[in-house]
């Protein structure tokens, strides 16, 4: 992969390139979360998309830590008109008393062709499927992120992280929350231009994608490990 | 006595559980709508499922969009959306019953439904077809009802499963890592990856693992039984297991189980619950059991289904789920989302003093649902307004609807809607989440006396319009007449509402803002305004020492604006035309105007402000300079702001006329309407204007009138 340009902003050949060696590198060094995947939905024959996929690490079930915010948390509504007892009793079935206040994430990192840089999308989803709006999980979110990155030059992403409304994916066309891409690549060549060393360095966009996430993804509780940054000479 | 087999423990499965993903509830809904209607017939689907990835949490079947068939004019656009050998994605086949009604839901036999795909599993199992295709043993089915006015969606999941009976017992259950050797878990490891990356296998969740003697396994499918039997290999009946249990298998082990013991007569079975981490068999994770079958011989009749097993459990006890998605589905809650987000992302960006919630509280008053009408009420949605009431007493006409903008021929037909009515309804269609609201009324005018027997119709037309405007917080005068804008101009002097005008002639127009009415005081101020009040509150005190400084309304323009161009054009009386462009520029004007008048600090009482001039500096306004005038010319493509303070003579915002209108309310109002002369004999204008014939201008009082023919 040859140097990136100047601009903070990717190619979508280069997206694609980068997103593989990023799930490649994760893959290696991130234990703490199941890999990221290439997904290419059919296409649409009138859309002529440059990029044809996205990566996506789907159903992340972070576990709440804090023990006693499960009680009196609901996810599935009953519908108590509709009971079952008329089934005979199993003693081949285990019955749990499940915990099913588990809440599911996925994460999407899509190309977007205007602004020309990588777009996070997520969502929550409770266990019975409902998407979470912002205001019900973002006690998930690392409660730093917001102060330390409102002083900083990612506040404009962190604004919207935290306020933005729901935006539609461009591929399922369903409502997501995104880290809004229109601060990503004057950030983007802030970085670069501190080190124009890593630019002219073939990778260069390998390592986009890694700095790139290693911002955002703080943002929405999927931090970087240290040695996924640190092993960046070795390729 | 009982012997040995007798004291194990039953070996006990745990449930699958299910999950819904919205998009699958979005496709069902739009299938329901565009194709299937009240057609309630079953309809295959397809879940997906993959082996445990978490060591606390189990692995669902999940129901996505592409879980349904597409519908027939997708299916050109997705030939295959279901891409085959997805890992995480293991296709197990369906059927879904959607009820139509909820009633229809609650009626439904659950027994017989699942005896019904119990039995398919079981055909499957004599005829080999399971051992093609393994994911038909996990084959599962839905109950539901899809409720789509409230978005709610009552389902039910079943995973049958054919009872044995006698249950099965557990001899033992460890992890795979300490049951294997560590050279057989490094082999076991090795061939589960190399399963697990191939497309052809990735998603065939049951598999028989052979362990030879030196420890290297070999996975196969099922159908390649006869390779493993007889070679003296350990052999291992592996699938993929959505449990994270430690000491129990998942669902899927018992029809499997019932198909070994059917197809294969084998009664003690070692089992191996394949289970992951980040994309790799977790030998630690994964189990490996022996199991013990005694089944009486019965079951070797393929007529008599056992019986089954497996509607869902839903905290802790069967019962069926509902989820409500209006969040997510409702249209209209989907485009205040929007509208909110395009709003807080201009405040983000440009404006971060924007006050969203004094423009989602203020109340607009629109006389006038005509050209500019119907363009200042789509400018004032775009900016957050919500509130908004539409007077108008005409109806939609032919020619309308190519400059009106909220009309189209529909509201034509037939007379003609209630230009008020339609208005509501189209502004309801573009943005559902306004409050608006039509008021069919003419508004009385002075000078066109009225028949005796009207008078009360009429006085009851004064009144209402006197409440509508006391219940507004905001009045936008954009009548197709003159004469029409009088009364509301002097009710809103009177209580200092917010007062704002646009007129059109055929390719100038003037946009401005009223002053506050002539007994305003600091206390009104306090009212009126909607940001933080200035240091010295009292020198704005509005008193009538002062009067010269308010701003004048359109009325006071009559007499002490100069005679620009435009007086001296003759303007056809009975033309009405403007240039289209015209109305648009107006109303978006006339609506920025209104944002400049709530976030300026003195609301109504501020000055008005020149382009160029700096008289703002005592405060910095993000949106730019407050004018009190705009007049602006389509031939010249220019603008130019005014500014024009009140005159002791105006007919409409005068302290004479206010105070004579306090002291004697409606009765001087139909002395206003019934003679022609009263207004200007009473504030001297009879006099001024003679005054101004003598001096000879160019000024002529007819076509004053028409100086902007308003539409
Ligand atoms: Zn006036």
């Amino acid at each position: 992969m040859s140097n990136i340009s100047g601009d903070g902003t990717l190619t979508p050949g280069e997206f694609r390139v980068a997103a593989f060696a990023f799930a490649v590198r994760w893959k290696s060094s991130v234990s703490a979360f199941p890999p990221w995947s290439w997904l290419s939905p059919p296409k649409h024959p009138w859309l002529s998309n440059e990029v044809d996929g996205y990566l996506a690490l789907e159903n992340v079930c972070l576990l709440d830590s804090s023990e006693e915010n499960h009680a009196g948390r609901c996810t599935g509504l009953e519908d108590p008109n509709c009971s079952g007892d008329d089934e005979p009793i199993d003693d081949a079935t285990l019955v749990q008393s499940c915990r099913d206040d588990f809440r599911y994430y996925d994460f999407h990192v899509i190309y977007d062709s205007s602004y020309r840089v990588p777009v996070l999308y997520f969502r929550a989803y409770s266990g019975d499927g409902r998407t979470l709006l912002l205001s019900e999980f973002e006690g998930d979110l690392p409660a730093d992120s917001s102060e330390a990155l409102v002083k900083s030059k990612w506040t404009f992403i962190t604004q919207e992280t935290f306020y933005h409304g729901l935006q539609e994916h461009p591929y399922l066309n369903r409502p997501w929350y995104k880290l809004h891409p229109c601060g990503t690549s004057e950030c983007m060549k802030l970085l670069f231009q501190s080190d124009t060393s890593i630019r002219a360095t073939s990778g260069a966009a390998e390592l986009y994608l890694l700095s790139w996430f290693s911002v955002v993804g703080r943002m929405v509780g999927l931090s970087i490990p240290y040695q996924m940054m640190k092993c960046e000479n070795d390729t | 006595m009982a012997d040995a087999s007798e004291k194990k423990p039953i070996l006990q499965f745990a449930p699958f559980q299910s999950v819904v993903d919205e998009g699958f509830w979005h496709r069902l809904s739009s299938l329901k709508l565009n194709k299937l209607g009240i057609d309630d017939s079953p309809v295959p689907i397809s879940g997906f499922y993959a082996p445990c990835s978490h060591a606390q949490v189990s692995n669902h079947l999940t129901l996505l969009s592409e879980s349904l068939p597409t519908e027939a004019s997708e299916q050109a656009a997705c030939t295959s959306s279901v891409s085959l050998g997805n890992r995480n994605k293991c296709s197990v086949p369906g059927t879904i019953y959607n009820t139509n009604t909820l009633e229809g839901y609650h009626a439904l036999d659950k027994q017989s439904l699942l005896k019904a795909e119990a039995k398919k599993i079981w055909d499957d199992i004599h005829s080999g077809k399971a051992l093609e295709d393994s994911a038909a043993l996990s084959r599962f089915l839905i109950i539901s009802f899809a409720d789509l006015k409230k978005w709610n969606f009552y389902y039910w999941f079943a995973f049958p499963a054919l009872v044995l009976e006698p249950a099965a017992t557990l001899v033992g259950i460890k992890p795979a890592s300490q049951w294997l050797s560590p050279e057989e878990a490094e082999y076991l490891s090795a061939a589960c990856r190399e399963w697990r990356n191939s497309n052809l296998t990735a998603d065939v969740p049951f598999f028989l693992v052979s362990i030879a003697s030196d420890s290297s396994a070999t996975i196969r499918h099922l159908k390649d039984w006869e390779a493993c039997k007889g070679n003296g290999h350990k052999l291992l009946f592996g699938f993929y297991d959505p449990c994270h249990l430690p000491h129990n298998p998942g669902w899927p082990l018992r029809n499997y189980l019932t198909l070994i013991f059917i197809k294969w007569n084998i009664r003690r079975i070692h089992f191996l619950c394949y289970r992951e981490n980040r994309g790799f068999a977790d030998m630690g994770l994964s189990l490996v059991g022996e199991a013990l079958i005694s089944v009486p011989e019965v079951w070797k009749d393929l007529n008599s289904v056992p019986n089954a097993v497996g509607w869902e459990y839903n905290m802790g006890k069967k019962g069926s789920k509902c989820v409500n998605l209006a969040k997510a589905m409702d249209p209209t809650k989907l485009a205040i989302a929007a509208a909110d987000l395009n709003l807080k992302l201009m405040r983000w960006r440009a404006l971060p003093s924007l006050d969203l919630n004094v423009l989602s509280a203020t109340k607009c008053l629109l006389l006038g649902a005509g050209t500019l009408g119907c363009q200042v009420a789509r400018m004032l949605m775009a900016w957050g307004v919500r509130k908004i009431t539409l007077v108008d007493s005409g109806k939609v006409a032919m020619s309308n609807p190519l400059r009106q903008s909220l009309y189209t021929l529909n509201d034509c037909l037939n007379g003609g809607e209630f230009k008020a009515i339609s208005a509501v309804k189209n502004l309801k269609l573009i943005f559902p989440a306004v409050e608006v609201e039509g008021v069919v009324m003419a508004i009385p005018m002075p000078g066109h006396p009225v028949p005796s027997e009207q008078e009360e119709s009429v006085l009851n037309d004064c009144r209402r319009l006197h409440d509508l405007i006391n219940s507004h917080d905001v009045v936008f005068l954009l009548t197709d007449t003159r004469e029409s804008r009088w009364l509301p101009t002097l009710f809103s002097a009177a209580s200092s509402k917010i007062t704002i005008t646009a007129a059109l002639g055929f390719d100038s127009f003037l946009v401005m803002r009223h002053g506050a009415g002539p007994f305003s005081t600091s206390n009104n101020l306090k009212t009126q305004t909607l940001s933080g009040p200035p240091e010295s509150m009292d020198t704005a005190s509005l008193s009538d020492n002062n009067c010269l400084q308010r701003l004048g309304c359109y009325f006071c323009n009559d007499v002490v604006a100069p005679i620009d161009s435009t007086a001296n054009r003759t303007l056809d009386q009975q033309c009405t035309v403007t240039r289209p462009g015209l109305a648009p520029i107006a109303s978006a004007l006339a609506v920025e105007l209104l944002v400049g008048i709530l976030h300026h600090p003195l609301g109504i009482y501020a000055e008005g402000e020149h382009a160029n001039a700096k008289i703002s500096a005592n405060y910095e306004q993000p949106l730019g300079i407050l004018p009190h005038q705009i007049r602006g010319s389509l031939p010249q493509f220019s603008q130019i702001t005014l500014v024009g303070h009140s005159s002791r003579s105006c007919t409409a915002c005068s302290e004479t006329v206010v105070s004579e209108y306090q002291d004697r309310g409606m009765e001087f109002v139909l002395q206003a309407i019934n003679h022609p002369t009263y207004l200007e004999d009473l504030t001297g204008l009879t006099d001024l204007m003679k005054s101004a014939s003598s001096f000879d201008v160019d000024w002529d009082k007819d076509d004053d009138d028409d100086d902007f023919v308003e539409m």
